[in-house]
């Protein structure tokens, strides 16, 4: 790269639309479905169809490898086995939990005296346990960033929530502060680190405010806000602001570890109380959406009991001329029907009525190099991907592309160049091997 | 359960809030040329009614070439599309067509960069090249690899300018008049002094224009809008203000053509920053520079190619100016140039993602050798030509 400097440009945000509700606990939905996959592994169900469970019990675990778990998010009966969607995009098998409405909780559940004493790898077992992923998007068990060789001076905790609409983390945050400040330190007690960093946008006011206040019991702890611009959540970027240095593969090569705030917050009950993750912060959003409002849980709730609380639909909304996105909306995904269920990667439903014009061709203006956050040029990876050309793709350096979408986001002719970016992404993967 | 609609991550869009897409910059280009438009009216139109030269009828003729410039390009796009495809020939399709292909850009850049008295018939000719051969041909708006105004210019350049100057050329009714103007553009004057050993000088080719206030003004016979620098670069800051265009593109351009003309200047013996300033201000520099250098579709797409695309075309005009028997230069080193927009724009995307390392040094090495070797070839060449002062340059000759 000839130009170092991360960088990204101010996106309108339409947080307001959510922010003004506070958060609302929707802990009791009367049926849950736990999706037996894991980024792309299939999991196997542990339960059988008519067993009882527990709130917190293993229902489903990855053959081979211990980390890819998951846990009954409501006590009840499991009534079966059925296909519901996912936020992948796909239809995938899903536990059918009926809930009792007892909230009976597992054996496991219970406080845990000896904070104080634990040491890293106990620490670090006790995240593997209670499976716990990235839940900013990745959904890749967040131990494993634990378990480095490399020496952590710095955990870094994202709570910058980039993306437009969403406020799930926001509304998290503010409403269990000492919950994420805790967090912060248990984490930096896993990775053996000096100190933790909360990153977040100075824009939003009130975190830094409520932090603030609390700041100063954890001596280890740091606030540092962040401008806003998109993608200011980008893990490079984050570190390069916090830290001033840059990295090529894995923020741990620097000595950074970066976690989600969401995930920090799970990890605090997880060591706390001994809590699985089985519940999540979610912003049910978009113009769409009668009145957004963000909620907190349990993993396998149906979106669309979410978007009943929420007031329904927007009048009028014609559902062929809107979208309805998975994840925030330059990264999500948009999904055909509304069948959606909540899984630990899922931060935001939006419903976005869009509008089409007479779209003209690419005029070659180059806005998409300009904006590109890694210096890379979408155009020329679009031409040489429609030609096929593997070489040329790996020379123009497509695999770095972060799929942050803003190439799309400032086009003016409403070109398609993020996806065809990474389906060149993909072709060079495809081809190198 | 409801079925919605599919579409593509971001679905933000800011092309979505009509705000900023591509009409408006296609817009915003033609507000941008308004400010030229208009002087050269004034200029060429009211300026010569007031000195009793023409009739009203006449004086409107710079505005009319102008609009008709425009619309014969819509006019022609239309027909093509109504030709070409059978299926969709209502008035509403062909409308919708049009709206996004901008026709009348070309037509409108294509007036201004013909002379004042051109023939309606001449532009006509020059318009179907540019806006059918140029554009239709090659796909359509954002396809062509030529400039299309250019293309129809350079057509109508090489093969009708006996017509243009038959039917009073570059000069209007006043300047056609000026003694002092003695039927030349001023570089038309320079290229007087070619394999002369006499040393072009400030009297013979700033004075009969005035000074070079005039040629900054734009008072000096030439096309309809590359004369006034001043008015091209009121355009010039609303497209930069409007984040259309790139400041540093036509600034490593001008600086170019300015740096080395400067240089020429010296080897002929004439150190004075007139003549580099002179050179910017004419022949269509200064209007390439704003308004076909910065053309989106015809040039380099990514940050970077635009830096090299400038430098090279700096290089080429001054080339095909001094040394080559085209006294403008520009339009056909732009022409030249924007064929090698494409691989400039690669070897320029290669270099920007990976730097200056291993893997790029076969593309950095030829792209700066061909820089290095234009630029010593236009250097000797053109010392060549326009001095008898540095003997030391006239090597070339013996060789």
């Amino acid at each position: 790269m000839i130009f170092h400097k991360a960088k990204g440009i101010q996106i309108d945000g339409r947080k307001e639309l959510c922010k003004k509700h506070p958060m609302v606990d929707y802990l009791n939905p009367d049926t849950v479905y736990i999706p037996l996959v894991h980024r792309n592994l299939k999991l196997e169900p542990k339960v059988e169809v008519g067993e009882h469970v527990k709130v917190g019990q293993v229902v489903a675990q990855f053959s081979t490898y211990a980390a890819f778990i998951s846990h009954a998010s409501v006590s009840g009966e499991v009534k079966s086995i059925k296909k519901v969607w996912h936020s992948s995009g796909k239809m995938v098998d899903a536990i059918e939990i009926e809930n009792d409405h007892k909230n009976i909780l597992d054996d496991s559940i219970k406080e845990r005296k000896n904070i104080k004493e634990l040491t890293r790898d106990e620490l670090i077992e006790i995240m593997r346990d209670a499976g716990i992923t990235g839940m900013g998007g990745a959904g890749f068990p967040a131990y494993i960033k634990y378990q480095t060789k490399e020496d952590i001076h710095t955990v870094i905790i994202n709570a910058v929530e980039c993306e437009p609409y969403l406020t799930c983390d926001y509304h998290h945050i503010t409403m269990n502060p000492e919950k994420l400040l805790r967090g912060a330190t248990y984490m930096m007690r896993a990775a053996d680190a000096n100190k933790a960093v909360i990153a977040y946008k100075e824009y939003n006011k009130r975190i830094g405010r409520v932090l603030k206040e609390f700041v100063d019991k954890y001596p280890d702890v740091e606030l540092f806000p962040i401008k806003d611009i998109y993608p200011a959540g980008w893990e490079k970027y984050i570190v390069e602001q916090v830290t001033g240095e840059t990295y090529s593969a894995l923020p741990a090569d620097v000595g950074v570890i970066v976690n989600n705030s969401s995930t920090s917050m799970a990890f605090t009950d997880a060591v706390e109380m001994n809590i699985p993750l089985i519940s999540r912060p979610i912003s049910i959003t978009g113009e769409g959406i009668n009145q957004p409002k963000s909620f907190n849980v349990p993993l396998g709730t149906k979106v669309s009991e979410l978007i009943d609380q929420c007031g329904g639909y927007a009048e009028g909304l014609d559902p062929m001329k809107a979208n309805y996105i998975a994840g925030g909306p330059m990264t999500g995904r948009a999904i055909f029907i509304d069948d959606l269920v909540v899984n630990d990667t899922l931060g935001a439903v939006i419903v976005k009525p869009f509008e089409t014009w007479d779209y003209p061709e690419c005029l070659g203006c180059g806005k998409c190099a300009d904006v590109c956050p890694v210096y890379i040029t979408p155009t020329e990876i679009k031409k040489a991907f429609e030609r096929k050309n593997v070489k040329l793709l790996d020379l123009l350096d497509a695999n770095k592309c972060i799929e942050c979408g803003l190439c799309s986001y400032v086009c003016p002719s409403h070109v398609e160049i993020t996806d065809a970016v990474k389906k060149g992404k993909e072709l060079l993967a495809k081809g190198a091997k | 359960m409801a079925r919605f609609a599919g579409g593509k991550a971001p679905f933000l869009r800011l092309s979505d809030q009509k705000r900023y897409n591509t009409n408006t910059i296609m817009r915003d280009f033609m507000i941008a040329m308004l400010p030229v438009i208009l002087f050269t009216w004034y200029k060429n139109g009211i300026q010569v009614y007031l000195d009793g030269y023409i009739n009203v009828f006449e004086m409107l003729y710079p505005l009319f070439l102008v609009i008709m410039g425009g619309l014969l390009s819509v006019i022609m796009e239309g027909i093509y599309f109504y030709i070409v495809d059978k299926k969709e020939r209502s008035f509403k399709d062909i409308q919708r067509k049009l709206s996004t292909s901008y026709a009348a850009i070309p037509g409108v850049i294509l007036a201004l960069l013909l002379p004042v008295y051109t023939p309606i018939w001449v532009l006509m000719v020059g318009a179907f090249i540019a806006t059918i051969v140029g554009k239709m041909l090659f796909g359509g708006f954002g396809h062509n690899i030529f400039n299309p105004a250019l293309l129809g210019y350079a057509v109508v350049g090489f093969t009708l300018s006996g017509v243009i100057t038959d039917a009073g050329g570059v000069f209007n009714a006043s300047e056609a008049l000026m003694d002092s103007y003695a039927g030349v553009t001023p570089l038309g004057a320079l290229a007087n002094f070619r394999n002369s050993t006499e040393a072009f000088s400030y009297d013979a080719l700033v004075a009969p224009y005035g000074s070079l206030w005039n040629l900054f003004l734009g008072t000096m016979p030439g096309a309809l809008g590359e004369t006034s620098a001043l008015a091209i670069l009121i355009g010039g800051i609303w497209l930069i203000y409007r984040k259309i265009i790139k400041w540093y593109t036509p600034v490593l351009y001008v600086g170019t053509v300015f740096v080395l003309s400067w240089i020429i200047g010296i080897m002929a013996g004439e150190p004075g920053i007139w003549f580099p300033t002179f050179s910017i201000f004419t022949g269509g520099v200064m209007f390439a520079a704003i308004f076909m250098i910065t053309e989106p579709v015809s040039t380099p797409t990514n940050p970077l190619g635009k830096v090299f695309f400038a430098l090279f075309l700096g290089v080429l005009t001054v080339l095909f100016r001094f040394v080559g028997n085209l006294p403008e230069g520009v339009g056909t080193s732009l022409i030249l140039m924007n064929i090698f927009a494409i691989p400039i724009d690669t070897y320029a995307g290669i270099i920007r993602s990976k730097g200056f390392k291993k893997p790029t040094m076969p593309y950095v090495t030829a792209l700066a050798s061909i820089f290095v070797i234009l630029l010593v070839y236009t250097l000797v060449a053109a010392g060549n030509m326009y001095t008898a002062v540095l003997p030391l340059i006239r090597f070339w000759q013996v060789i």
